[in-house]
């Protein structure tokens, strides 16, 4: 497999993706195909991909850059699950992801008895546009870690960079870097880089801010959104689909116009339909084309679950999410 | 070429409003302008845009004949936001409307031949403009039949014109689907009675509308009785926003059904991209 | 034509500023100091233009905006009659002048295949006519291709000038600026004190250096016989774009997508109908009232997007392609869809049908 990366020059963990190669092999019969990823058209990208014959299982591959949370493409139109009852379907899952499959289970969309899970360990995955922040890369020809930095050749040289630096948001907030749920792991469990407490920092520091400066914020950055709707599509709990608010004539939520205000309305009603839900995949920040810190205001929901509720989404199974149920002895609401 | 605006809409008064069925109605519409009325014109098959300001537009053929101008007439199935609107819309009521648009049907062509009409529902809206233009210039044209149904009685548009039609030269067929108390004209789906009449494809022009499966399987009949494609003429349905070939989502491959249609030939349709 | 000016780096900023004193200037500026993504937004004092990346967001916005006032109406009660209706209709007012300043040879292309579709009639889109009609731009030598970009291959390259009114060229220091249009070329005095020779000589070369330069190596001859032949075929569409979300980026973000959809709004008695950019990767976008979908799943949608670049349009416009290969909707793609692989594919498919 070491063809791999020399004939791309892409950053592949060969160990682990040879790994998965055989682990793949050894039940792909079994399986109506399998979700994982494949490297896309650049040194800095992958794509998901899906393979159900034994002579495309080569094109998966593990690396920070298999930054897709795969588990939407069980319940989104067309859903990837299993023909008949008795079969499964394969799919490649980092902690994160994990999570979202728990979720999923959690409101009945999934049965596990369905899936073979291949879990990833994970130690966070590269922010493309983090990393061409910091570097303006020209005709990057491989990227690769080594140690604690991210090296990245381009057509002028080998840049570079703290891997810390070279990560997304939502991996340096990540306590759960090992999927929860798992037929067989890929590699070793890693160390989590934080406990689940520290990881809201960023919301803290929001709360801080006086009501005019967080109005200020989000209106600036919800100036940008061009209502591409790519976070309620990447969003694996976004389960509405094609009966999704800002559609809907009748009733009428949203008109089509560009205002903050017509923004903010749908970010809002985003956040509280997964408020109790979402597991911070982080997903609907990453896709964003705009980069809009749309996950913070999950976070923030998610962190007034936590202290009220002390419910964390996506980690139990057995659980009811606190708002998919009534329980009249609630006293602390 | 229009210089103008192309999506401002002419204001335009309703005159009357007919009930047809319980979910079909009929509006006879005038526009405010007496030049333009009195300069209006246009080609059996082609549409209009009926504006219903604060709801929306949404796309009618014109289904009464350039020869009989006192008004604009358009029939509309309540199915949407804009067609719930305009059935409650009554005389005196202001609208908007862009018309003519579209490419109408090719009634020059057709001069000197037989024609058959095959309508279902709604789907006689768009034969009636032509049929009605037939009648109007009934020397042009030989045996004129129309085949006509529905799901019962009460879902027959124009049906207090049956007798004109007859007596103006049109060989007309009526059939609803099942046993009506009262129905004495055929019982029988359409493509049905339509093997029954066996109209002789030879010179023969079929236009056909209505609901499509019952357009797939009068396709299959009139191919049965000899009828080449390019002797079935058609009409098309998509959802349209600027009816004038500019907005991009009416389109099947490079044709735009709102400018290059509705009306299209069956060997028309078969050199299109299937994406109805 | 007025010679060529050289605007040091740092006096970009107050050339702007008496640029904009004539004609509302338009600029890429970064959409945040940690935020890799550029923007282009009306200028300000004070902006500092980014010029050293494409931007993610398009300079479409001026003559396209996302939303659009066609037309504002009112029921007002009739003077005569107070218990009739009637309806009051208004044009919105003419567009004013602006000039684009950064745009990239990829930024004005997109704005041809606009042209034929909303001024060559039959109907012609006024407001767009007019918008297109004033605004200008300041097209800059491209030295920034990446992997994704293919301009080369659909008929562009990076140091087009086609469309341009003004031709920016980046030199050691600061920018070569030098008039293509009349209209262009009354604004090049005004921007900076003329160039020496070494300034205007490092700008030529530069200039030839780039227009040798090939970016993309697609190939879109014989798509249009792979769209007809694999039109059918699901599974080779499930191959190319099983991944794809169905969300409206690709759209977006595209220079020559132009796709809109058309809803009225109204508060009391007066209201407006706007035009709005819509995306074909929508489920909702060919939704019949009935319920009825053409398009009903991402591959049919997806389908008639490639479609509709590679095939029906050339068909339609002299074989013309509606893509300017600007590569913003395979950098934007949340799951990485590469349109050049699809249409590759395509063709290898009919190669081996026929």
């Amino acid at each position: 497999m070491s063809l791999l990366s020399e004939r791309l020059g892409w950053i592949v963990f060969e160990a682990e993706t040879k790994r998965l190669h055989e682990l793949v092999k050894a039940v792909l019969p079994e399986l109506d195909g399998i979700v994982g990823w494949e490297q896309g058209f650049d040194a800095l990208h992958a794509t998901p991909v899906f393979v159900n014959r034994e002579e495309d299982v080569h094109r998966l591959m593990w690396s920070p850059l298999c930054v897709h949370n795969l588990s939407g493409y069980l319940v989104k139109t067309p859903p990837f699950l299993p023909r008949d009852e008795g079969r499964k379907v394969g799919i490649c899952v980092k902690g994160c992801d994990s999570r979202s499959l728990v979720a999923l289970e959690q409101e009945k969309f999934l049965g596990r008895d369905r899936l073979h899970i291949f879990g990833i360990p994970c130690e966070g995955t590269v922010d493309w546009r983090r990393v061409m922040k910091k570097i303006p890369l020209r005709g990057v020809s491989s990227v690769r870690r080594e140690g604690p930095e991210l090296k990245v050749e381009d057509s002028r040289g080998v840049h570079s960079l703290p891997w810390e630096e070279s990560l997304a948001r939502r991996c340096l907030r990540c306590a759960h870097p090992n999927p929860l749920v798992h037929d067989v792991l890929v590699r070793d469990p890693v160390e989590p880089r934080i406990k689940k407490d520290e990881a809201y920092g960023l919301v803290e520091e929001m709360d801080q801010k006086s009501l005019e400066e967080r109005l200020a914020f989000w209106s600036a950055e919800l100036d940008r959104c061009i209502r591409c709707y790519a976070c309620r599509n990447a969003c694996p709990l976004c389960v509405c689909q094609d009966r999704c608010i800002v559609e809907t004539r009748d009733p009428k939520w949203l008109t089509q116009k560009m205002g903050i205000s017509e923004k903010f309305m749908f970010h809002m009603i985003h956040s509280l339909h997964l408020a109790g839900r979402c597991t911070e995949c982080g997903e609907c920040e990453r896709v964003c084309p705009m980069e809009i810190p749309v996950t913070l205001m999950k976070e923030k929901l998610n962190q007034i679950t936590r202290e009220i509720l002390g419910y964390e989404a996506g980690i139990d199974s057995q659980l009811v999410p606190p708002l998919l149920t009534f329980n009249p002895g609630e006293h602390e609401l | 070429m229009h210089a103008h605006n192309p999506y401002l809409p002419e204001l335009a008064t309703v005159q009357e409003v007919i009930g047809e069925t319980h979910n079909i109605c009929t509006l006879r519409v005038v526009l405010n302008d007496p030049e333009k009325m009195k300069n209006f014109q246009f080609t059996p098959g082609q549409v209009g845009q009926l504006s219903i300001f604060g709801v929306g537009e949404s796309t009618f053929v014109i289904n009464s004949p350039p020869t009989r101008m006192d008004y604009l007439q358009f029939s509309v199935m309540r199915v949407g936001e804009v067609t719930q609107r305009i059935h409650l819309l009554n005389a005196g009521d202001q609208i908007g409307v862009r018309a003519p648009l579209g490419n109408g049907f090719p009634f020059e062509e057709m001069k000197g031949k037989d024609i058959l009409f095959v309508g279902g529902g709604i789907g006689m809206a768009p034969l009636r403009t032509l049929l009605l233009f037939m009648l109007d210039n009934r020397q042009d044209y030989g045996d004129i039949t129309v085949i006509y149904g529905a799901r019962s009685p009460h879902d027959l548009c124009y049906s207090y014109e049956f007798d004109q039609w007859r007596s103006g030269g049109a060989n007309l067929v009526l059939t609803v689907d099942t046993e009506h108390p009262g129905w004495k004209e055929r019982v029988g789906f359409v493509p049905t009675v339509l093997k029954e009449e066996a109209p002789s494809a030879h010179n023969r022009v079929a236009i056909v509308c209505g609901p499509p499966i019952m357009i797939k399987f009068v396709l299959f009949g009139l191919k049965e009785l000899g009828f080449e494609d390019d002797q079935i003429i058609s009409t098309l349905e998509k959802r349209m926003k600027c009816g004038v070939g500019i907005c991009g989502r009416c389109n099947m491959g490079s044709t735009y059904v709102c400018l290059d249609g509705p009306v299209f030939t069956y060997s028309e349709l078969r050199e299109m991209v299937p994406e109805l | 034509m007025s010679g060529k000016v050289f605007i040091p780096q740092d006096k970009l900023a107050s050339a702007l500023e008496r640029l904009n004193e004539k004609v509302p200037v338009w600029v890429p500026v970064s959409q945040g100091a940690d935020r890799w993504g550029i923007d282009f937004k009306p200028f300000r004092a004070g902006m500092v233009p980014v010029m050293d990346r494409q931007s993610t967001a398009l300079p479409k916005e001026v003559i396209f905006p996302q939303v659009q006032t066609l037309m504002t109406f009112e029921y007002v009660k009739a003077p005569e009659d107070p218990g009739r209706v009637q309806l009051k209709l208004e044009e919105p007012p003419e567009a004013g002048n602006a000039l684009v300043f950064g745009a990239r040879p990829c930024d004005v292309r997109g704005f041809f295949t606009f042209d034929r579709v909303f001024t060559e009639g039959p109907f012609v889109d006024n407001q767009y006519k007019d918008r297109r009609e004033k605004t200008l731009f300041a097209v800059l030598l491209c030295r920034e291709a990446d992997e994704a970009c293919f301009c080369s291959s659909v008929g562009s390259g990076p140091a087009d000038t086609a469309g341009g009114d003004l031709w920016i060229t980046p030199v050691e220091g600061g920018y070569v600026v030098e008039g293509l249009s009349e209209r262009g070329g009354s604004y090049v005095q005004l921007l900076g004190d003329p160039a020496t020779e070494e300034q205007a000589a490092a700008a030529s070369r530069s200039q030839e250096e780039v227009s040798r330069q090939k970016v993309g190596s697609l190939d879109p001859s014989g798509v249009v016989q792979g769209q007809k032949d694999r039109f059918e075929d699901k599974d080779f569409w499930r191959s190319m774009v099983n991944q794809c979300l169905g969300c409206g980026v690709c759209t977006y973000v595209c220079p020559t997508c132009y796709c809109f959809n058309i809803t009225d709004e109204m508060r009391h008695s007066r209201g407006e109908r706007m035009r709005s950019w819509d995306s074909c990767m929508f489920a909702v976008y060919t939704q019949e009232a009935s319920g009825h979908n053409p398009r009903p799943t991402k591959l049919e949608r997806y389908r008639n997007r490639v479609g509709h670049k590679f095939s029906y349009f050339p068909e339609k416009y002299d074989g013309m392609i509606a893509c300017c290969g600007c590569g913003r909707c395979i950098r934007s793609c949340p799951v990485s869809i590469d349109i050049r692989k699809v249409v590759e594919n395509l063709k290898e498919r009919s190669h081996a049908c026929a």
